[in-house]
This record gives structure tokens, sequence and C-alpha cells, in this order.
């Protein structure tokens, strides 16, 4: 649809003044915003425990000359996040878990040959309900959240071929990810999450679609 | 305003994965018929056309004049030639093989310029203007005849439609220089059709103008010496493998099964690299870049062996360890036999003089250097400069003489301003 490079820069551009614009004629209008009032409404810090499945939609580059090749693609990833809930909507805290990206196994000269592939990863995340879409604390919106982070993977390889190597490396990357948090008790929720992490040195991405424990573990 | 915050959510979020996934790609819009030979263009023809040119339709793309040489490669006891054209514009070449489907002495292949990813079809007539009129070369050169290449070039797969003429002007520089080509003929960033560090690469690198190559040298798990720069592996230099970490950690079995470098190739090993040099290629030396710590004897005893091979086969063959760092220095030092064991020095004057070196390599950013460059070649050492890619330091360090030859990525820029030099 774009014809180069400079052209979706532009445009992107161009929705991005337009979103701070919307938003900031948003904020002027309302009269109750939550970053003015003289009332500073008491901090937390959020503990998010979860696991469910991961689908690794990306290429695999299995090499090519070997025989009985099975590739799979799904794993149980598992994720730990604290995040500070501060009294604007606005909150940040670290992220990081197991997930499982690909695993492949092949013959090759006779010899089977196995490649496991996982991240852990270290990320700063921001995070905001959905309720500045719409209105009031008891609407939908308030429990749909979208979170986007930034940060380290480390990226284990494990090969099992005439002999084990377990290797690592680093590599930056990001992530984004909508959730829906239910509340079952004052300081408990239960969450669902879709989330898509994407890693740079390695082209590596993945979907993964958790359920979470949500603790608000400290208020002051 | 629902919809309008959901479309511009979905719309940046578009837009910033279009915008992640630029990709820059350079295919070669032609295949290579592969045939042994040079079917028409017999030596004397060849011998005749090498030169260099001045370019009259084309000069935009590829500037006023242009340098000619024929090279080949050997398989077994065949040969196959290949013209190479050198352009001044953007480090750009033309790789070229006879076209036997006409009667007449005609190449055709594919240009492309190593500076971005411009490239596209070429096709060229030779003939020979004779009383200003442009006659069909017969294979012999009257008084006053020139030699005039007339064709086409195009871009990327479209046909040639654009006019070329090549005009010949005078003979290629005679002056002795080593055209060396960094990462055994080219960097796989600058999206050549083959892999640095390869055989394919050994094998293309004198039509990329080389007369000599650079290899990197790293060792496996298991002691095979290998041909690999960086240290880990990644993606820049192997196809997705989900293999990650040190190259070290890696047995040569476990890397010749599962790792293919960028455009398919197996990572070779030093032995199999010399092979390739020793009998597929005219190249005349090759630079051993030790990009490992550790004893050097295993790289020695190679070095050796295929110094006497190309001795008994009468190949004009230099092979050097090349010393980067101090620890390679010491490594060397340590060798219990040092002779027949040629090294290049990247470190200063006075190590490369303790250590015996009979080639110096300093860095290029240092400058010309020319009063420590004479010293040195005053002593009968010869020094080389690297890796010089820049266009205008290329011209000035060949106009000025001082270095015996200039390691570089951009092989054909070094050759053009070496054979345009008068």
């Amino acid at each position: 649809m774009w014809t180069n490079k400079q052209t979706r820069l532009r445009l992107f551009l161009l929705l991005l003044t337009a979103a701070g614009a919307s938003w900031t004629a948003h904020a002027q209008t309302t009269s109750t915003t939550d970053s003015v009032t003289n009332r500073r409404d008491p901090y937390a810090l959020v503990l998010t425990v979860g696991g469910g499945l991961s689908y690794y939609p990306a290429f695999i580059g299995v090499p090519p000359d070997v025989d009985q090749v099975a590739i799979n693609r799904s794993g149980i990833p598992a994720t730990v996040r604290l995040m500070w809930h501060p009294d604007h909507r606005l909150r940040i805290g670290l992220e990081s878990g197991l997930t499982p990206l690909y695993r492949y196994r092949v013959s090759a000269a006779g010899e089977q040959a196995r490649v496991a592939v996982s991240t852990i990863p270290v990320l700063v995340v921001f995070s905001m309900p959905l309720a500045w879409l719409s209105g009031t604390e008891r609407s939908l919106a308030r429990r749909l959240s979208v979170s986007g982070g930034t940060g380290a993977y480390i990226i284990r390889s494990d090969l099992s071929y005439l002999g084990d190597v377990n290797a690592s490396r680093l590599s930056i990357g990001w992530m984004a990810a909508g959730a829906y948090t239910q509340p079952i008790g004052r300081r408990f929720r239960i969450a669902t999450e879709l989330k898509w992490y994407s890693i740079t040195a390695t082209s590596d991405a993945v979907f993964t679609l958790q359920l979470q424990a949500v603790w608000r573990a400290f208020t002051w | 305003m629902k919809p309008f915050y959901y479309l511009l959510v979905g719309g940046l979020s578009w837009l910033l994965l279009q915008a992640c996934r630029e990709q820059y790609e350079a295919p070669i819009p032609y295949e290579f018929s592969g045939q042994t030979g040079s079917g028409r263009f017999t030596a004397p023809v060849r011998q005749a056309m090498e030169g260099v040119y001045t370019v009259s339709d084309g000069v935009g793309e590829f500037g006023a004049q242009v340098a000619l040489k024929w090279t080949y490669v050997l398989n077994g006891a065949d040969t196959t030639h290949y013209l190479s054209i050198f352009s001044g514009n953007e480090a750009g070449f033309f790789n070229l093989e006879n076209d036997r489907s006409v009667d007449s002495l005609v190449v055709r292949g594919y240009w492309r310029k190593l500076v971005n990813t411009d490239t596209g079809l070429a096709r060229l007539a030779l003939r020979t203007r004779r009383n200003g009129e442009l006659q069909r070369f017969t294979g012999t050169l009257a008084v006053g005849d020139t030699l005039v290449l007339e064709g086409s070039y195009g871009t990327g797969n479209a046909n040639p439609d654009q006019p070329l003429t090549l005009t010949y002007n005078r003979p290629l520089n005679p002056r002795p220089f080593a055209i060396l080509a960094h990462r055994s003929g080219g960097r796989t960033s600058d999206l050549l059709s083959v892999s640095e560090n390869s055989l394919n690469m050994i094998r293309l690198a004198s039509r990329l103008g080389a007369t000599g190559i650079e290899i990197d040298i790293k060792f496996t798990k298991d002691g095979v010496p290998i041909l690999y720069h960086d240290n880990l592996l990644n993606l820049r230099l192997i196809q997705k493998n989900g293999l990650e970490g040190p190259v070290e950690e890696y047995t040569y079995q476990q890397l010749n099964t599962l790792v293919r470098l960028v455009n398919g190739e197996k990572i070779p090993t030093l032995e199999e690299a010399l092979e390739t040099v020793l009998t597929s290629t005219t190249l005349n030396f090759v630079w051993l870049d030790t990009k490992y710590d550790g004893p050097m004897d295993r790289v020695q005893a190679i070095q050796q062996r295929f110094r006497q091979r190309a001795i008994a086969s009468r190949r004009d063959l230099r092979i050097v360890i090349g010393l980067p760092t101090t620890q390679a220095a010491d490594a060397y030092r340590a060798l219990a036999n040092k002779e027949n064991t040629p090294v290049l020095s990247e470190l200063d004057t006075a190590i490369t003089r303790s250590l015996d070196a009979r080639i110096w390599a300093p860095r290029w950013t240092l400058g010309p250097q020319i009063e420590q460059v004479r010293a040195m070649q005053a002593e009968g050492r010869t020094v080389f400069v690297w890796t010089l890619d820049e266009p205008k330091f290329i011209e000035q360090f060949i106009q000025e003489s001082n270095f015996d030859g200039i390691l570089s990525n951009y092989s054909p820029l070094v050759a053009y301003y070496h054979y345009v030099d008068q």
C-alpha cells in the first residue's frame, strides 16, 4: 500500500500528532483528571504471576539436508510481573519469566539432533487501563488494559547432537499486550492476557495467552 | 469517538510493524551458464581487450572511464573465463561471461554497485572502430583500429535498454599492486550473492578485482580451524537455525550439519578454503587473520602444507599468518620452528621488526605514514593498509604509490583506481 519508508514515517508522525492533540483536548475538557487532584490516592505494588500457552509464528530456519524434521511451535510460558500502580492510570513495572519459542528435531547422518530455543525477558513494562477511552470506573474499559514494554531478552539455545551445547545471548526487544482483569476480592484479581514478544537480534517473535493471578501485595 | 481511537491505535501499531520490516536485497538478475572455456574470446582477444576504456554512453551510471580485466576459475581441468569491468562510481562492477548463443564476440551478465542495491543486466558486443566505422572484431587489430564494446544495460530484471559504449583508451596500469579482498572477497552485508568467508566467495574474489584475500580463522570446540568472522553465531552471518552463542562452543560436525551461512553455504574449514584457493583460483595471496586466542601450531602446519603444495604445483601463492594482537604475536613467538612461516604484523613497527615479519599492515586510519612506510620498505618489507573502503583515500593512497597493497571490502573500487592510475 505504501510506496516507501519515508511515506510511512510521515503518516506515522501525522497520526501521532493527531493522537496527541486529541488526547490533550480530551484531558482539558475532563474536570476530574486523576493526576491534578489535590488528594493523592494510595499507591500499590501489584504482583502478577501467570502461565498459559505460547505460539511461535515466525520463520524457523531448519537446516537443509536433514531428514525426519519435526517442529514444535507451541510451549508453556510463565510470567512474573511487579507493577507500581500509582494514583493515575499509567503504571510501570518489571516483567520476567520463561517463554519457550520453538523446538525442532531432525535426523542427520543417522543421529538425532534436537534444538530448543527459549527466552527470559527482562523488561520495563508500562500499562494503562482503557478507561481513558470511555468513561466510568465500572466500565468494561476499566478492566481492559494495554501494556507495552522494552528491555533485554536472554535467548537460550539448547542443542543435543553429538554432544550437548547450552548457549545463550542477549538481545534488545519489546513487548505489547492486552489484558482483561476480573476482580475477585479486595486484593486479588484474575486476569487473562494476550501478549506479543518481539526479539530483535534473533528475529524471534512469540504470542502467549496466559491466565494470571494478580495480587495487590502492598499498598501505602 | 471510540472508533476513532481504536482505529488510531490499530493504525499506529500497523505502521510501526511495517516500519520495522524494511529489508534490503540485491538479487543477481542474471544466471550464469557456467560453461567452461572462453568461446570465441581466445587468449589473444582477451589480452587485447584488457585495458582502460572511455565511457561515452552510460557516463552517468558508471563514470567517465572503466577498467576491463579477464579472470578465470578452475574446476579440475576445466577453466571458465569471466570479464570484469570496474567502475569508480559507487564501487560498481560488471560480471560477464561470453554469450555462446550468438555468432559473434558478445558478453552478457550483470552489473552491481556495492555501496547500494543497484544492479541490472548488461550485454556488450566487441567491435573495432576502423576509419570511424564500427565493424565486427575478427581477432586482429590493424594499426589505427580501436576496440569498442557496445551494447546496453538495464535496471533490475528489466531487459537492457540503456545504451552503453566503452572505447579502448590505454593498457591497464602494470605496476605490481596487491588488491586484497576482505573476508575472502566481500562482506555478506554488502548483499553479494555469496556469503563472506565461504568457498563460493573465494571463487568469486578474482571477478571482484582481488589478487588476494583475507580470511578469518576461528577454532571449533574440537579444534578444527574454520572460516568465521564474528564471535557469535548470529543472523548477520548465518541463516536462522536456533543456535546461539560463541562459535567455539560447537564442534565442527555440529556446525557442518546444522549451520548454513546466509546464502546457504556451509562454514568452510581452513583446509577447504586453501584447497579452493590453490586449485580453483588465480589468487596469489592469502592473509590468515587469526581471530582466536591460543596456540598457532595447527594453523602453521596447514599453512606450511599448502605452501609446499603451491611450490610443487609451481603456483605463485603466498599464505601468511596475520598477527593482529600482541597475544597473536606471543603465540607466534611460542612456535618451536618459525621457518617457512611468513607472518603479517598489524602491530607497530618496533614489534613488526622484533617479529621479523616480512609484511607490515597498519590500519588505514593512521594515515599514509610515509616515513615509516618508506623505512619498512627499505628494509625489504611489504606494506599493506587495511581495511580501506573510502574512495577518496583509496584513490589518494594509490596515486601516492606509498603502499604495496590495500585490503578493502570494495575490491572492485581498489581495482578500478589501481588499473586506471597512470
